[in-house]
């Protein structure tokens, strides 16, 4: 009750000031009033009444001010009139404001853009229910080559997983969405097809929006073809019609029936179009480690007992693929969460633009805290002015520190919308589905984040500042007219070393990443990039699972693309440099002394034109030609890494592998490649055999093509007006209801696989670049600070004899030293901090000499100039116009 | 006037006010002679004093205000006792009680 009436009061008292003044003002009026109206009736003349009345009173203003401050909130009000104070000192200072709410928009904005990443990757629950029961198992190998990570699981993996280990409910899915051909009316549409297992979305918690999901017979070997639908399919392609349901579609070439549509907005992490089953078993696929687990604990179950029960069960297996590389090595297996799984590789990389976007808000604080420092010296009188006037030190510092943060909240709000743009930017660069999640949210967290850091800098920029108003000495400030600043002087110089030496890290780790990707982006490609068309189109189709329809589709189309006025040569790969490719296991060397050695290597079917039209050298040996029939010689061509790997880099050609089954009829050079096996770099040239297409089994044609989806390639001497068209016509003219994928110039196939490399690129050098220009500015404002303030003593020197060029190099040399510190500071810094990059950087060490030699010329250069740029005054400053001001 | 005047100690203010308005509401003016009569004319209580002891009890919510007619017509500002504020009354009397009959007992013992 009490508390009621007080918050009520002081709610009154702030919001309805006036009218609780204009009554304050009324009652004391009436009282005076009537003191003198008695005064009057006792017979005193009216003027004398009201004369002694108010004499008795004792100044009406006195009084209302004691009522005032009685008042509840009065606190309150003392506050509000330092943030009105302080407000308006910001706007009396426009060009000091201006200054730092732009350095605070970018280095907060920066902040607040990654921070929008790493909530939404790392701290955001997955968009499931109890998304804390929802796991994945990682596999940690100690021995020879310890590894500790997701492991893709085999047939017999899944089998146990889904059979005896009863405190989870377990599902699988092929490893990643696969293109399929959905005919849809007239015409047929390129989808992505994830092959999921029964209790998939049981997994997920995902409940069909209509219909169900697909159930544990459908999910058996040879079980009836049904598919679930994603909303946005069921909405583009079907029109939203529930009639769809129970009825066949015709998907790879055969009906499915649709049993189920998702809710709007359900995301998975396939991120499919449609849904169907993926009847594992321990053979076929499932003899390899092709499956991708997903779990969630069972109600009453704990994640140790699930643990206990994984290791049960999957150490008990026969063959164990994990000890292939790593003999008697010890292997175990624990559950992590579902959403670390996910992003598990994406974590490091953020984390570092984490800790970078760290080192800009400390840069800028630093800047900040310069730039204040000298603020708060200029307005040293006004701080003598007011303790002399009786203001308590607390009291100036409480001013002080309420103007802090109001430029902190100010430079708070405008980052949002800077970080909101930043962030754009960023998604925008990132290719499609690069991302685990459906969207990137500014959300509360976000906002909280945003707003705590910024109260963080007002303290950060704001501490040494207060710390030395609090030596203001009265007399010296009152009777001096300049300002003090010898203290400042230093503190702002480490204050710029600091700086410099944060830069000096950003600019040599951006700096390494940048040389990471030059030496990516450069490496031999092994085949000449330039006037090749590619575009994919999936063979997961029932009609092309016989090979004598395959090898006549593949005959057929390149012939016809062949015939397009300005194509040179067509040609047809299972995959193209710069991707990933099937990894055949199984592989035995057939003669010599590597007899029966068993091992893998990354295996592509091509027609006879692919070497040439990619123009990949043969080195030894021949191509393969329409000779290479279903029935001659098995044939195989190999490039120089397998020859490397297995024949000690002796020419194999004429070398037999799969015990005299095959021969090696040429050698090729290696090609860049996304890394299938070791994955040692982005991108690689790994041991790889070239089969020709007509001589792959059939049981093998509808396996991989469930993987992979063939590309179909052209070279042309020069730009083709609609090549793509004509390709896509061409095609059509074989098999109308073939659609491709699209179409990509070997540039972008490498510009995807590079992705994450680009993108951390362009991220760190756009922060190394802002430190630079904070760092400028910070060098700039010390010594233009100098001159301001030494233009009076300037001119007696020049006056005296002393030259421009001596003035210039004494004003400039604080700016310079503070410099030269940082850059030695950044290096030693560089020695510490540089090694967490090691697994990132490729053709490139940590400590590369050049990278920290044009890292450290750039700072200096720039340094340099930011600190003579300010001195060009001097050489304008008129002593004879000084001296007179004075 | 010479009349012995006391210093108000802290709190007895409140009290007094709270006695006064008792039998019922009271303007400003009639609060100061209410307490003047009351303590036959030991207590003068002073603008300065009484305006923000006002504005304080009614913050708390012992008082409620409104605007009326003085009895010479004129318009001003009336203080009643809420339901809170008699509660206080009678506690602080009480307390008062125990202080003053302590207090004497203690400045009467030899």
């Amino acid at each position: 009750m009490k508390l009621r009436s007080r918050i009520h009061s002081v709610l009154r008292n702030l919001l309805h000031n006036q009218q609780v003044e204009s009554q304050l003002d009324e009652e004391v009026r009436a009282y005076v009033d009537m003191v003198t109206d008695e005064r009057v009736a006792a017979g005193i003349s009216p003027s004398e009444a009201r004369r002694t009345a108010l004499a008795e009173f004792g100044g009406i203003e006195q009084v209302k001010q004691a009522v005032r401050e009685d008042r509840a909130g009065a606190g309150f009000d003392l506050l509000w009139q330092d943030i009105v104070h302080g407000a308006r000192q910001l706007w009396r200072n426009p060009g000091f404001t201006l200054t730092v709410v732009f350095t605070l928009a970018l280095s907060i904005g920066a902040n607040t853009a990654i921070f929008s990443i790493v909530n939404a990757l790392m701290l955001k629950s997955l968009p499931y229910p109890h998304p804390e029961r929802m796991g994945t198992i990682y596999t940690r190998v100690n021995g020879a080559r310890p590894s500790d990570d997701r492991h893709y699981i085999n047939g017999e993996q899944w089998e146990l997983l889904r059979d005896e280990v009863p405190a989870l409910i377990s599902a699988a899915s092929g490893i990643r969405a696969s293109g399929v051909n959905l005919q849809a009316g007239s015409h047929v549409e390129y989808v992505h097809d994830a092959r999921i297992s029964a209790l998939y979305f049981d997994v997920l918690g995902i409940q069909p929006a209509i219909g169900r999901s697909i159930s544990l017979d459908e999910d058996r070997r040879h079980g009836p073809k049904v598919a679930v639908l994603s909303y946005s399919l069921w909405r583009n392609i079907f029109g939203a019609d529930t009639s769809v349901l129970g009825r066949p579609i015709l998907l790879k070439g055969e009906p499915y029936t649709v049993v189920g549509v998702l809710p709007e907005n359900a995301a998975t992490p396939s991120n499919a179009d449609l849904y169907t089953a993926l009847q594992p078993a321990r053979d076929g696929e499932g003899s390899g480690t092709n499956f991708e687990a997903i779990t969630r604990l069972r109600d009453g179950a704990t994640w140790q007992e699930a643990d206990a029960e994984i290791n049960r069960t999957w150490l008990s297996r026969a063959s164990r693929y994990e000890l292939g590389e790593n003999p008697g090595a010890q292997v175990t297996y624990y559950s992590v969460p579902l959403q670390k799984g996910l992003t598990g590789t994406l974590r490091p990389p953020l984390l570092a633009l984490m800790l970078a976007s760290g080192f800009i808000l400390m840069i800028a604080c630093a800047n900040l805290a310069g730039l204040t420092l000298v603020q708060m010296m200029r307005r040293t009188p006004e701080v003598a002015t007011r303790l002399a006037l009786g203001a308590s030190r607390w009291q100036i510092q409480q001013q002080f520190w309420i103007e802090n943060l109001l430029r902190a909240l100010l430079g708070g709000a405008a980052s949002i919308g800077l970080g909101v743009l930043a962030l754009r930017a960023l998604l925008l660069l990132l290719p499609e589905h690069f991302l685990p999640v459906a969207q990137v949210p500014l959300d509360g967290r976000v906002l909280a984040f945003t707003l705590g850091i910024s109260l963080l800098t007002s303290v950060l920029f704001g501490m040494l500042p207060a710390l030395a108003t609090r030596k203001v000495e009265l007399r010296c400030s009152m009777s001096s007219r300049t300002v003090a600043g010898v203290g400042s002087q230093s503190v702002r110089q480490s204050l710029i070393a600091g700086e410099v030496a944060l830069t000096v890290v950003l600019l040599a780790a951006s700096g390494l990443l940048i040389r990471t990707l030059v030496h990516l982006e450069t490496l031999p490609p092994g085949f000449n990039p330039d006037g090749v068309m590619t575009a994919r189109a999936s063979l997961d189709d029932i009609r092309f699972h016989d090979p004598a329809a395959f090898l006549q589709l593949l005959d057929q189309s390149t012939a016809a693309m062949g015939q397009i006025p300005g194509v040179q040569q067509a040609a047809v790969g299972l995959s193209l440099p710069y991707e990933r490719s099937v990894i055949m296991g199984g592989i035995t060397i057939g003669d010599g002394k590597e007899t029966g050695e068993k091992t893998m290597a990354d295996q592509v079917y091509v027609t006879p034109d692919y070497f040439s039209t990619l123009q990949i050298p043969i080195l030894s040996g021949r191509s393969f030609s329409e000779a290479d029939g279903q029935k001659t010689q098995h044939v195989t061509i190999v490039n120089q890494a397998f020859a490397r790997k297995f024949f000690a880099g002796t020419n194999p050609v004429g070398r037999h592998l799969n015990l005299q089954d095959t021969l090696i009829v040429g050698m090729v050079d290696d090609v860049s490649m996304a890394p299938g096996i070791d994955v040692a770099a982005p991108l690689t040239g790994e041991a790889t055999m070239y089969v020709p297409a007509t001589q792959v089994p059939a049981s093998m044609l509808a396996m991989v093509h469930v993987w992979f989806q063939p590309s179909w390639i052209v070279r042309t001497a020069r730009p083709v007006e609609g090549l793509t068209s004509q390709m896509q016509r061409a095609l059509a003219s074989v098999d109308p209801n073939l659609p491709f994928s699209g179409f990509y110039s070997m540039r972008d196939l490498m510009a995807k696989t590079l992705a994450t490399q680009r993108v951390e690129v362009a991220l760190l050098t756009a922060m190394s670049l802002l430190a630079l220009l904070l760092s400028a500015v910070g060098i700039f404002t010390l010594v233009a600070n100098n001159v301001a303030q030494k233009t009076r003593e300037i001119g007696i020197r020049i006056a005296l004899g002393s030259t421009v060029h001596q003035a210039m190099f004494e004003i400039g040399t604080p700016g310079v030293l503070a410099s030269a510190v940082g850059l030695l500071t950044g290096l030693v810094l560089c020695a510490g901090v540089l090694r967490v990059m090691h697994s990132v950087l490729y053709g490139v060490g940590v400590y590369d000499l050049p990278t920290l030699l044009i890292a450290v010329a750039t700072l200096a250069a720039v340094a340099l100039s930011a600190a003579i740029a300010p001195t060009l005054r001097i050489a304008s400053i008129d002593p004879a116009t000084t001296l007179r001001e004075e | 006037m010479s009349r012995k005047q006391t210093n108000l100690l802290q709190g007895t203010l409140d009290l007094l006010i709270l006695k006064a308005l008792g039998p019922g509401e009271l303007h400003g003016l009639g609060i100061s002679r209410r307490i003047e009569q009351i303590t036959q004319g030991t207590f003068l209580v002073k603008p300065g004093s009484l305006f923000p002891a006002l504005h304080r009890m009614e913050e708390a919510g012992w008082l409620r205000s409104f605007w009326g007619e003085s009895e010479n017509n004129r318009r001003a500002k009336f203080y009643r006792l809420t339901k809170t504020g008699k509660g206080q009354l009678e506690v602080e009397t009480e307390q008062w009680t125990r202080v003053a009959l302590a207090m004497t007992q203690a400045l009467k013992a030899t």
